[in-house]
Order: structure tokens, then C-alpha cells, then sequence
């Protein structure tokens, strides 16, 4: 049953992701991305993390995609790529590249994760929310505190790049 | 009394500090300078009377200061001594100092730089004195670097004049020679003796490499062929140093530039003193010397074809300093060639009278220059004898004492060496350095005839006897010139006995016969010359030739320029030294360092040039090689991770 | 149970359409999703291997990751403001002044 739900919300998460690869328009490839992104979600809740799944669909879903589908129509940046590639010759190149990180990530990756997930109590922890919150304001108080700070400045920085008539 | 003799060099070096550091007006300086050498010789003077109580066996002082330089076997105390030698040549530095320092201060009167000079002159005092007083051959150099420096200084003194900037250059340069082979020598007396000191402290320390000569008598160096004695290669290295400093015959063309600078600097450092050092350290190492029978020959010749060059050189001169000039190589000439006869006494002897003499005949000069608002060249004198009687009286008695005429000093220390000379065979010496004796006598009576009598030939200005401060010196050591024959006179032989410890020679023999012979000689080639220019006063015209040129041509012009040593080495060393300057600065300084250097930055604009077609601009394409290098990370990791 | 190998499969095919859009694309909005894509790609990573570990502390760096992410997400699109300004263009190879 889980597998099938995996086997399902995977697919769709390629789908979208190849999508948002070869749509021309670039609200397209934004709305294509969402659903990838609601596909990662549902990849967290089927993970056992709860939290996770939330926020990643309040703060990617929610905000950031906004924020990118905001931009983009700001700008009338839907359709660049009308004039041709300057830079052509990097296709193959590119597509090599990629199965050939692929390949490489892949086994980096199947080298160190075969043994499957055991069952029981600790899971209920380790899904719990609360432990989470609970690490988060003990033992990683401070990275958290960084965390702020760096989106506050942030939020400075934008401003201060948005501003107009300014030399930056 | 160890005291005592550090004192005698300090004091000076004390008029030195305070001069550059202290005084800045002109007055106090002439006073201290004058006061710390007349202080001096007033310690020398007890120090030698200290001395002469003691037995003349015991008569020599050691003092070590401190260790001067101590690594593993190479030890050099910084030690002075004080032994009869030591004693008059220090009596002679601090004496006829002290009268040119005097001297100086009405000579160099209103000039801008005075304190300097004195700085300077206290200066080489001091140095002179560690030349004579050291107890090691480091510290001799020291010395003998420290007066060459101060030479330096004072020739180029006036160094708005080109020539007085390039005749101290020139002295500096020509003195290196010497110089070389003198260090040449410390090394090879350290590998053979191992020790530069010349006695030891008499405290059952190290003893000197002096007394140890015998350490290396038979001592072979060299290659199979061709071996000499190690006495003879330290000797004659010591012998170039000498040559280097003493001026003499191949290397003294440096002397007669070296007027260029004030007279009291002549008359101290370049005839009475500092030339003398080369003869002090013949002297002073003579165990050395009389331990080379080969070096003694080339000391005898050098120094008698020096004298004979510079006697006939000092003939032809215009210039009333130049006159000078050769005529103190050509008397080096003679102590030199005493020395290799093994007269040291006698070389030590005319060393001093000549000391005394010269230094009077060059302030004399430089009375003259002063009283005729620096006219230097004698065809623009004449008839200076009733403007300037006490310089022109005082003139005289320098040139007879210098031509040899009984009873002053120059005809017993002259005669001495002479007398040496056909006692012990060395009759065609005798036969040179009686020559140039005569030819002395002449040139003395040629200069005093150009200068003081007939009429004066440049009505240009008038001529005034100087002041008082400059006239006491030249008396007193016209008193010097006359009487200093007494400390050497053949019946009482007091400076023999008295190096007696150091030299350890007997008197020789007064030869009547050879003293009537030279006395006249001198008395009628001196008035042949002064005859011979007062009669032809007339044909003298400013920048004209000598009336001599008619009869003897091309030789009088050979002997004008020193017999052309001065052109040669021009051509030869100079011109070749340039043209390698050219070389480099022409040919190899933009061709070869340039080439290579530009070469360098060519090759790499270049490579940077085909690098930048790397630089694409295109994020894209960073991006691509950037992941090649994650693939290369990766593909690593996992070869590792295998 | 799902195997966490194949999470790790999905992350890296995730991964590598998210390096292709980074190549190919030239429309900078598209470049920047492209990333976020790769972000993404390795939070599942990160959270597959925390579940088979049963480690909270990953979560607590995914969580920092994501947040990182919105900061970072806030300035890159403030930065491609400013350069359409001055450009005039959302391309990125128009943006090639540094060429060599």
C-alpha cells in the first residue's frame, strides 16, 4: 500500500520536475514546480515527519512560490528564450553531464542505504513534532537564533536592493 | 702608564665626537681640535719619558682593552702598545699635528665648513695614532683603513671642484690595490702563525707572530715548479699594501692629485704622516722582511726607481703643490729603498726629518697660496720675498733641509741612508738615490727661484704675509727642520740606540767623504737651479714652457706628466674598465637583464591572452565546468570509497 | 516499508533535472526555481536517511535548510530585480560583461 502511494507521489514529483524543465513559459515551469514541491511534501508525511511536510508546503508552496510567480510577472520574464542559444554546443555537453552525475550520485547514494527502516516506538518519537520542538530550543538554540538573524538581514537586504535611483 | 697610552689615541677621538656631535661654531672648533692634539702630544711626551726609565729590554707596553673579535681559534685582542718606534712615530703625529691644526685655523678662516674639517683632521689623528700604536695586524688595518677614509674626505673636501671629487676617488681606488694584498697577507700570517698579534702581552699569553718568525724560515708555498718561501709571499703582499699607501712606483700617481685638497691636509696626511704608514709597517714587520732576501731586492728597487721617477717628475711641475707632491713620493722612494737595504733605522730617521721639513715646506706653500689669493701655479708668482719674509725665510730653510745641506736635517737622515747604501754594496742603488738627491736639490732651488725672486709675472693681485696663527707653525718647524738631524748625528746615534729593542741595529759608519761629495753636489745642483730660473726669469710667461724645454724637448714633456704611468694606466685599466661599463649598460643591461625580464612578461601576456578565451562571460558555462569539478570530487570519493 | 534506497533514487534523478535546468536554461526566474529544485532534492535525501536512522536532529536541518532556503530565495529574487532594471532582460547570457 505505502510503496504504491510512494511509487505514485514519485512519479508525479518527475513529472513535475521535468515539466518545469521543458516548459517554455516560465509561469508554466513556477506552477509545475508547486507541484513538485507538494509531491516532496507528501514524500515528508510518508517519511513520518509531519512538521516537515507542513512547513515545506506553508514555506515552499506557500511563500516561495508566490514569491517566484510574483517576480516573474513583474518583470514580463515568461518568454526569454525566443532568441536562439547563443551557447548551443553545451546541450550534449549538458546532458552528458547530467547522466553522468546521475550515475555517480546514484551510486554514491545506494552505497550507503540499503538496510530498511525498522518499526515501533522510537518511530512515534521520531515523528512526533514535539521532539522536535524540543531540540530545536535546547540543544540547537543558538543555530536557531543565527537563523533569525540571517533572515532578518535578509529582509534588509532585499529592501536595500529594491531601492530605487540609489547607486548600489 | 696602560692608561696613560690609551689616552694618547682617545684624545683625539674625543675632539672628533665633539666636533660632529657638539660644536657647530668655527672658533670652538679650530680651539678643541688644535687643544686635543697639543694634549696629546703632551701625554706622548711623558709616555716617552716614562719609557726612557725604563731598561731599554722591558721597553714596550701592551694593553688589551678588550677582546675584539673571539671565534674559536681566531682571537683578536683590541690591544695597543707603546714601544720606541710607536713612540716617535706617535711623537711625529701628534707634534707636526698639532702645529697644523694651529695651522688650520687661520688657514681655513671663513671657510663654510670648518667644523667639518676639524671633525675630520681629529679624525685622522686618531687613526693615525692606532695605525702605529696597534699591537695586531686588525687593528693596524683599521688604522690604515680609518686614514685612508679620512684622505678620502679631505681630498675631496672642496668637493664643488669635479677634480677634487675625482682625485679623491682616485686615491680611495688606487689605495684598494694595496689594500687587497694586504688582507691577502693578514690571511696568510693567520694560517701560518695563527695569531695577528705582533708581540705578545708579556703575561704568558700567545706571543706574537714577530717573534716567532723562525716558525717559518725554509717554510715552502706554491706549486711544485715554481715554490716560494712563505716569508717571501707575506712580505711582498705586504710590500703592494705598502706601495698602495706609501705612493709608490707602480701605484703613487694617486699622491700628486691628491693636492686637490686643503694644504694643511698635504702637508699632514700627504707628507708628513699617513704616506709614512706603508714605511712604518715595513718597519714595524721588518723580522718579516729581513726574512725574505727576494722581497728585500724589490723593496730596494721600488723604492729607489720610485724615487728617481718622482725626482725627475717634481723637476717639470708647474704647480707649486705638485712640486711637493713628487717630491714626497720621490723621499718615500728613499725610505722605501732603505728599508729594503735593511736600514730601517735610517728609513725611520728620514721618515721623521722628512716629516718635519715637508710638513713645513707644504704649509709654506700653502702660506704662499693663502698670501697670493690662491694662485697655485708658479709662472704667476715671483718675487714673493719681500711681501712674505717669514714664509719665504722659513721656505728656504725647508728647501735646503730637503735638498741635504749641512747641518739640517734632511742631509743627516739622507746621508744616512746613502751612507747604508755604498757600505753595503748596493752600488747601483746608491748611484739612483745619489741621482735623485741632486735632482732634489735642483727642483728645491728651481721652485724657490720661481716663487720668491725676480719680479712678480701676474700683477692680479697683491700678495700679503699671513697672519700670525700661521706663521708661529712655520717657524717653529723651520727650528724642527734645522735641528732635528740632532736625534740621529753619527757620533751620538741616539735613535739607533733608541730603536735599538725594535730594529735591533748598530750605527753605521760616517762616511766623510760620501757627506762632502753630496753636501757640495746638493749645494751646486741647488744653485745651478735657482740660478738657472732667476737668470731666465724673463722668458717665464703664464701658461708658457719651461725654458728647460728648448734644450731637452720631448723628455721634459715626459717628465711634466710622471713619464705618462698616469695616461697608461688610462688607457689600459680605465679604458677597459669603461668600455665593460659601456658593455653592460649598452649592449647587456637592455639586451640581456631587459631581454630576460620583458621576456618573462611577454611570455606570460601571452599565456594570459590565450587564457582569457577561457573567460566566457557566460554563467551557463561556469556552471558546466563547475559541475565537472563535482563529478571529479565525487569520482574520487568513490574510488576511494571502493 | 518503503526502502529509503529508493528515496535516494527519486532525490538523485530530483537532483539532476534540477543541475540539467541550471545548464540548459536561460531564463534566470527558471535557473532559480532550478535550484530550489536541487534544494529540495537533498532535503528528501536528508529526511530518508534520518527516517532509516530515526534521527531528529536531521529534521531540525531540514528545517534550518528551508529556512535558509526562503532567505535566500528573498535576495537572489531582489538580485534579479535589480539586474532586470539595468539590463533590461532576464537572461542570463545577456548578463557576460566579466568576459575575459
Amino acid at each position: 500500500m505505502e510503496l504504491i502511494l510512494f511509487l505514485i507521489t514519485a512519479a508525479v514529483a518527475i513529472a513535475g520536475a521535468v515539466a518545469m524543465l521543458i516548459s517554455r513559459n516560465a509561469v508554466h515551469s513556477a506552477l509545475f514546480l508547486l507541484l513538485n514541491f507538494g509531491a516532496i511534501a507528501v514524500l515528508f508525511l510518508l517519511l513520518r515527519a509531519p512538521f516537515l511536510f507542513a512547513i515545506q508546503l506553508t514555506v515552499y508552496a506557500g511563500a516561495i512560490m508566490v514569491l517566484f510567480l510574483f517576480v516573474v510577472m513583474l518583470l514580463g520574464a515568461e518568454k526569454v528564450e525566443d532568441a536562439p542559444d547563443r551557447i548551443a554546443w553545451q546541450q550534449p555537453l549538458a546532458l552528458l553531464l547530467g547522466l553522468a552525475l546521475l550515475i555517480v550520485s546514484v551510486v554514491v547514494g545506494l552505497g550507503s542505504a540499503t538496510t530498511p527502516p525498522p518499526d515501533g516506538e522510537e518511530l512515534i518519537k521520531f515523528s512526533d513534532p514535539r521532539s522536535l520542538g524540543e531540540l530545536l530550543f535546547t540543544d540547537y538554540l543558538l543555530p536557531f537564533e543565527i537563523t533569525g538573524f540571517i533572515l532578518l538581514i535578509a529582509v534588509i537586504g532585499v529592501v536595500v536592493l529594491s531601492q530605487r535611483g540609489r547607486k548600489i | 702608564m696602560e692608561l696613560l697610552i690609551w689616552l694618547i689615541p682617545l684624545l683625539p677621538f674625543i675632539g672628533f665626537l665633539l666636533n660632529v656631535f657638539v660644536i657647530r661654531r668655527e672658533r670652538e672648533a679650530g680651539l678643541v681640535a688644535s687643544g686635543v692634539v697639543v694634549a696629546a702630544f703632551v701625554v706622548t711626551l711623558i709616555a716617552v719619558a716614562m719609557l726612557a726609565g725604563m731598561p731599554p729590554e722591558e721597553r714596550r707596553i701592551v694593553s688589551t682593552a678588550w677582546e675584539w673579535i673571539n671565534t674559536g681559534s681566531f682571537r683578536v685582542p683590541f690591544a695597543i702598545m707603546f714601544d720606541p718606534l710607536t713612540a716617535v712615530m706617535a711623537l711625529l703625529i701628534t707634534g707636526v699635528g698639532a702645529l697644523i691644526h694651529i695651522y688650520s685655523i687661520g688657514y681655513m678662516h671663513g671657510d663654510p665648513r670648518v667644523v667639518r674639517y676639524f671633525a675630520y683632521l681629529n679624525l685622522f689623528v686618531t687613526m693615525m695614532l692606532f695605525l702605529v700604536m696597534a699591537n695586531n695586524l686588525l687593528l693596524l688595518f683599521l688604522g690604515w683603513e680609518g686614514v685612508g677614509l679620512c684622505s678620502f674626505l679631505l681630498i675631496g673636501f672642496w668637493f664643488e671642484r669635479k677634480s677634487a671629487g675625482e682625485a679623491a676617488v682616485k686615491a680611495f681606488i688606487v689605495n684598494r690595490i694595496g689594500d687587497a694584498a694586504f688582507i691577502l697577507a693578514m690571511l696568510a700570517v693567520f694560517t701560518y702563525f695563527g695569531t695577528l698579534n705582533f708581540y705578545g702581552d708579556g703575561e704568558g699569553g700567545q706571543i706574537g707572530f714577530l717573534e716567532r718568525v723562525s716558525d717559518i724560515a725554509g717554510l715552502r708555498i706554491g706549486p711544485d715548479w715554481q715554490p716560494i718561501f712563505v716569508s717571501t709571499a707575506i712580505s711582498f703582499l705586504l710590500l703592494i699594501g705598502a706601495t698602495g699607501k706609501s705612493a709608490q712606483f707602480p701605484l703613487f700617481v694617486w699622491l700628486p692629485d691628491a693636492m686637490a685638497g686643503p694644504t694643511p691636509v698635504s702637508a699632514l696626511i700627504h707628507a708628513a704622516t699617513m704616506v709614512t704608514g706603508g714605511v712604518y709597517l715595513m718597519a714595524r714587520t721588518e723580522a718579516l722582511f729581513t726574512a725574505s732576501f727576494t722581497t728585500q731586492g724589490w723593496v730596494a728597487w721600488i723604492g729607489a726607481v720610485t724615487a728617481l721617477l718622482a725626482g725627475t717628475a717634481a723637476m717639470a711641475q708647474w704647480d707649486i703643490k705638485r712640486v711637493l707632491a713628487y717630491s714626497t713620493v720621490s723621499q718615500l722612494g728613499f725610505m722605501v729603498a732603505a728599508c729594503g737595504m735593511g736600514a730601517y733605522v735610517a728609513a725611520i730617521f728620514h721618515l721623521l726629518t722628512h716629516g718635519i721639513f715637508k710638513a713645513l715646506l707644504f704649509l709654506a706653500a700653502g702660506s704662499v697660496i693663502h698670501g697670493t689669493h690662491d694662485t697655485q701655479d708658479m709662472r704667476r708668482m715671483g718675487g714673493l720675498k719681500d711681501a712674505m719674509p717669514i714664509t719665504f725665510r722659513t721656505y728656504v730653510i725647508g728647501a735646503l733641509a730637503l735638498a741635504g745641506i749641512v747641518p739640517l736635517a734632511g742631509f743627516w737622515s739622507k746621508d744616512e741612508i746613502l751612507a747604508h747604501a755604498i757600505s753595503h754594496g748596493h752600488t747601483p742603488i746608491f748611484i739612483i738615490l745619489f741621482l735623485t738627491s741632486l735632482l732634489t736639490a735642483f727642483y728645491m732651488g728651481r721652485q724657490v727661484a720661481l716663487v720668491f725672486f725676480g719680479t712678480q709675472r701676474d700683477p692680479g693681485y697683491h700678495p700679503h704675509e699671513s697672519p700670525a696663527i700661521m706663521t708661529v707653525p712655520l717657524i717653529v718647524l723651520a727650528v724642527g727642520a734645522v735641528i732635528g738631524g740632532v736625534i740621529n748625528l753619527p757620533v751620538l746615534h741616539w735613535l739607533t740606540d733608541w730603536l735599538e729593542p725594535v730594529l735591533h741595529e748598530k750605527a753605521g759608519e760616517f762616511n766623510i767623504w760620501l757627506a762632502l761629495i753630496a753636501t757640495i753636489g746638493a749645494v751646486g745642483t741647488g744653485y745651478l737651479g735657482w740660478w738657472v730660473y732667476t737668470t731666465n726669469a724673463a722668458r717665464i710667461k703664464i701658461g708658457g714652457k719651461d725654458p728647460a724645454y728648448r734644450y731637452s724637448g720631448d723628455i721634459w714633456e715626459g717628465m711634466e706628466e710622471a713619464w705618462y704611468l698616469d695616461r697608461l694606466y688610462q688607457r689600459t685599466v680605465v679604458a677597459g674598465f669603461e668600455q665593460l661599463a659601456n658593455f653592460l649598460a649598452r649592449v647587456f643591461d637592455p639586451q640581456g637583464v631587459d631581454g630576460l625580464v620583458m621576456g618573462i612578461g611577454r611570455f606570460f601576456g601571452g599565456l594570459a591572452n590565450g587564457v582569457r578565451a577561457l573567460q566566457t562571460g557566460y554563467v551557463r558555462t561556469y556552471a558546466l565546468v563547475f559541475t565537472v569539478g563535482v563529478l571529479l570530487v565525487l569520482g574520487v570519493m568513490l574510488w576511494f570509497a571502493r | 516499508m518503503v526502502p529509503t534506497s529508493y528515496y535516494i533514487l527519486l532525490s538523485a534523478i530530483l537532483f539532476t533535472i534540477g543541475v540539467l535546468g541550471v545548464l540548459l536554461r536561460r531564463n534566470a526566474i527558471v535557473v532559480f526555481m532550478s535550484v530550489e529544485l536541487m534544494l529540495n532534492a537533498a532535503n528528501l535525501a536528508l529526511v530518508a536517511f534520518a527516517r532509516e536512522q530515526l534521527g531528529v536532529e536531521a529534521q531540525v536541518l531540514v528545517f534550518f535548510v528551508i529556512t535558509v532556503a526562503a532567505a535566500e530565495v528573498a535576495v537572489g529574487l531582489a538580485l534579479l530585480v535589480a539586474i532586470f532594471r539595468t539590463k533590461r532582460t532576464a537572461d542570463v547570457d545577456e548578463v557576460s560583461t566579466l568576459k575575459g
